[in-house]
């Protein structure tokens, strides 16, 4: 038989198989413009909370002293000004957002939705074609990071790698450990969206809300946020302003401008339920209720020994799993490489850089600290470099480092001797200015971060982290003062890539995931209260006993906090204690390396 | 055969390849299955049976207290509708043997409380509320007419929506987040099973929890949409949609309550509000009360 058919006949022909395809792609569709509407909590949505409301949200007594320590000009502090809301409560504010949906150009299959909102000029992803969420030291960004699976007619999604900001705009927190389960649904032109939040810093058990958009016949054209940072007064531009406990003197306010019951406004999961009458104890905590989250839609671990690296940007990538992270710059010269990690896992370290810079020399190796976690491996990677000389790789170090690493003992292979004692120093390599800045006492006196200027990236070094609080080790010339002194340095160096303060200038932290200014910036925070609570009960006279008793780090322990190994909570209070107390002898607070 | 017998040939098989793969399929959603017509209870394609609790996170100081009266913050009132909530009168209405207008059908989900959900009749959903001790019928026999008088509860009907309603599905076992276990089975990308943003397969316990229960609520009495005398009138209209959520990861089931009230003498605009509740693990927590609203605190002068 003749196969060939007319132009017509085959347009009928798929056009008939499309048809009867047609209803199986008919899932909801949400694309368009949407508008909210405000007639649940409208007061706190729209106009703005009132300090001290923290009704309604199952939070723990962690989140409440975060909120009663809130002021409301934090939000002038320079960093923080144009810092859009995160996903747990942008959604809830006034806000107009446009869907839209990519299709794979072959298949027609969907890949993503999604979203641009009016509200902080923000974008958002929702990857529908089943990948797994990225790993835990991946960057963490306003939206977080989604993924959405079709459940019938409602758009479930999930959501990680989100970063700390607030429930509510007056200060009820939100940690960067938070996991979002979005619903949506749609019922002709109302879209309703449903989140529950899971943050197991900062509250008991989930927190469920909902709320109603309505497609908009005429897109509004108001789109942009052009928010702008200045300082709008004179005063110190790293000022964090906050109150210290049992000092703010809104609390209360709202419940009596309200007539609310007092205990109510406070919050707690037990406050929600129908039978909750003032005076109420604390709910009981209901086992797994913050748990049972697949592996798949949570940021990904390293398993033990694992040693795994990631771009960050430009030329640089950092180096996960052998200790502290490690920075690794490569170009034509050659490689950078910033820290060892511990010693033992110099192999995993050398075939991880050789897989980035393939046939290429380590040329410098430089050291941001003494500790071992730091340094382990700078005899093997020194040694498995050259410089243009034919030299092993040279290790660069502040003078401090050195002096205090033979006084450890350290054997000369493994020591830094290309050492600088300035504030700070600067060379090319791979075509970038690579500047390094000497911190004199932030963890210790040997701290040294590094910046890749073209790059835009810093290897902080101990100086920050995101998983733990920073050691203190006075002893050896830390301080809790130089540690947010160097901060504010920091702080200096970065640049958000808009002005909505994310993104530009990445950091590497010490220990932990990949960061950018807000992170520094709420990190700084964290620490000057927690130094002033501390400092204020040392003028009380209260000794350290009584200073540990009143948990002056409890909003941040569950985040940064930890009862054992090398650098504990009680030790990083007592560092403080000693420190404000002008005591800086070595206490229990002397950390051995971490 | 000339070029274009061969050309309607062609269509025709594809047509017969399409229509072979429809009736393939509805086969196996049971669509298409002779049979006496199915029973809204046997057509439900999601279970809304259970006992429920609401868990109150938005509207808290409007719903767990008794706000100050004038107070209609988040209500588009209409400037009758304001009037009336200033002339809230908490002891008229207990005098008047009017307690349960705050527990009328345009308040009392967001009333705190406990839902509790059963099937009367084949066709008749109950839904009881401990709070006020109240009952709604939604009744999905759409020849059934509102009764003379009006009451609390007003007269409701029913009607399953969603991709599996018609299809002969019934409610089942619910689903977690996952997208129906699809996920779960570790096939990257879905396998090609539609989790690359095709459809994903209609799998019954995805249709068990996409589908909805859609009410339309009239012929009730005058109430109110908060505890303060915030009010709704006679005239209003009421639809609803109920959803069962995909299990949360932890283990809760949610039950998701959208409403919808249009009154044209009180209020200016339709008035969404969407309520939550939480399944509980059986009814001893029901505990049915009166009509009883506490009056409001006193404003006290703030610090």
């Amino acid at each position: 038989m003749n196969l060939k058919v007319t132009r017509s006949g085959i347009v009928t022909a798929w056009l008939l198989v499309l048809l009867g395809a047609a209803p199986a792609f008919a899932q909801i569709n949400f694309v368009g413009e949407w508008t909210g509407r405000y007639h649940e909590d409208q007061p706190d949505r729209v106009p703005g909370e009132e300090p001290g409301d923290f009704s309604g949200v199952p939070l723990n007594e962690a989140a409440r002293l975060f909120g009663d320590s809130w002021d409301v000009a934090r939000h002038s502090v320079l960093e923080h000004q144009c810092a859009p809301y995160t996903l747990p409560y942008m959604f809830f504010g006034p806000n107009q957002f446009r869907i839209w949906q990519e299709h794979h150009q072959d298949t027609q299959e969907l890949v993503a939705i999604r979203m641009h909102l009016g509200t902080y000029q923000q974008e958002r992803t929702i990857w529908m074609d089943g990948r797994a969420h990225p790993p835990e030291y991946a960057p963490h960004t306003y939206m977080g990071f989604s993924t959405g699976v079709w459940n019938g007619d409602t758009l479930t999604i999930t959501t990680t790698h989100i970063k700390a900001g607030y429930f509510r705009r007056t200060g009820i927190p939100a940690s960067d450990r938070i996991t979002v389960v979005e619903h949506w649904i749609r019922h002709g032109n109302v879209l309703s969206q449903v989140t529950i939040a899971t943050d197991p810093v900062y509250l008991t058990e989930p927190y469920i809300r909902s709320q109603e958009f309505v497609l908009m016949d005429r897109g509004n054209t108001n789109w942009l946020y052009n928010c702008e940072y200045v300082m709008e007064v004179p005063k110190d531009k790293n000022e964090v302003p906050h109150y210290l406990p049992g000092q703010n003197p809104w609390i209360g306010e709202f419940s009596a401008k309200h007539a609310m019951p007092e205990g109510g406004v406070r919050g707690g999961a037990e406050t929600l339920l129908p039978e909750w009458k003032p005076g109420a104890k604390p709910a009981p905590a209901r086992p797994g209720a913050n748990g049972g989250f697949r592996p798949e839609d949570q940021p990904q671990r390293l398993a033990p020994g694992e040693v795994k690296s990631v771009h960050v940007q430009g030329n640089v990538h950092m180096i996960v799993g052998a200790g502290a992270n490690i920075a690794v710059q490569v170009g034509e010269d050659g490689v950078l490489v910033v820290d060892t990690g511990n010693a033992g896992t110099s192999d995993k370290v050398l075939a991880a850089i050789k897989e980035l810079a393939p046939g290429k020399e380590i040329r410098w190796v430089i050291n941001t600290g003494m500790d071992a976690n730091h340094t382990g491996g700078n005899e093997l990677i020194s040694k498995a470099g050259r410089t243009v000389n034919g030299n092993i790789a040279a290790i660069v170090a502040h003078e401090n480092t050195a002096a205090r690493m033979i006084k450890a003992g350290v054997a000369d292979a493994a020591r830094p001797f290309n050492t600088y004692f300035e504030a700070s120093r600067d060379f090319p390599f791979n075509g970038e200015p690579i500047v390094l800045y000497h911190d004199d006492a932030s963890s210790d006196d040997t701290g040294t971060m590094v910046m890749f200027r073209r790059s835009d990236v810093i290897a902080a070094g101990d100086l920050f982290g995101t998983d733990g609080y920073p050691v203190i080790d006075l002893a050896n010339g830390g301080s809790i003062d130089g540690t947010i002194a160097g901060l504010n340095r920091l702080l200096g160096l970065t640049v958000p890539s808009k002005m909505l303060e994310e993104g530009g200038t990445y950091v590497i932290p010490g220990h932990g995931r990949i960061s950018d200014e807000h992170d520094v910036a709420m990190y700084r925070d964290m620490l000057v209260i927690i130094r002033d609570r501390i400092k204020n009960m040392v003028e009380k006279k209260m000794t350290l006993e009584q200073v540990k008793a009143a948990r002056p780090t409890l909003d941040y322990d569950g985040r940064y906090g930890s009862d054992a190994g090398p650098w504990t909570t009680a030790m990083f209070i007592e560092a403080i204690y000693r420190e404000m107390s002008g005591s800086t002898a070595a206490g229990s607070s002397q950390r051995s390396a971490r | 055969m000339n070029m274009r017998t061969r050309a309607f040939g062609l269509a025709a098989v594809c047509l017969a390849i399409v229509v072979a793969g429809m009736d393939a399929a509805g086969q196996g959603r049971g669509r298409g299955q002779a049979g006496p017509p199915q029973t809204a209870r046997q057509a439900a394609p999601i279970d809304l049976t259970g006992t429920w609790v609401s868990v109150v996170t938005e509207d808290w100081r409007w719903r767990m207290a008794t706000p100050p009266k004038g107070d209609v913050a988040s209500v588009p009132v209409s400037a009758e509708g304001r009037k009336a909530a200033q002339g809230w009168d908490l002891a008229a209405d207990t005098a008047g043997g009017n307690q349960c207008k705050a527990f009328g059908v345009g308040g009392i989900m967001r009333q705190p409380g406990r839902l509790r959900i059963s099937w009367q009749d084949d066709e008749t959903l109950k839904l009881e509320f401990d709070a006020g001790t109240q009952t709604r019928l939604l009744n999905f026999d759409r020849s059934k007419q509102a009764p003379a008088e009006k009451s609390w509860q007003g007269f409701s009907l029913a009607q399953w929506e969603g991709p599996g309603v018609g299809r002969g599905a019934s409610a089942a076992t619910d689903v977690r987040v996952t997208g129906g276990g699809i996920l779960s089975r570790g096939v990257p990308g879905g396998g090609g099973q539609g989790l690359r943003g095709g459809p994903p397969p209609r799998q019954q316990a995805e249709i068990n929890s996409g589908g909805d229960l859609r009410i339309v609520t009239t012929n009730f009495r005058e109430g109110y949409l908060r505890k303060n005398g915030v009010p709704y009138s006679e005239q209003a209209t009421m639809t609803e949609y109920i959803h069962r959520l995909p299990t949360h990861p932890n283990g809760d089931s949610w039950l998701q309550v959208i409403t919808m009230i249009d009154d044209p003498k009180y209020l200016n605009g339709t008035f969404y509000t969407s309520t939550n509740f939480r399944l509980e693990p059986d009814g001893s927590k029901f505990a049915p009360s009166g009509c009883k609203t506490d009056p409001p605190l006193p404003v006290k002068n703030a610090k």
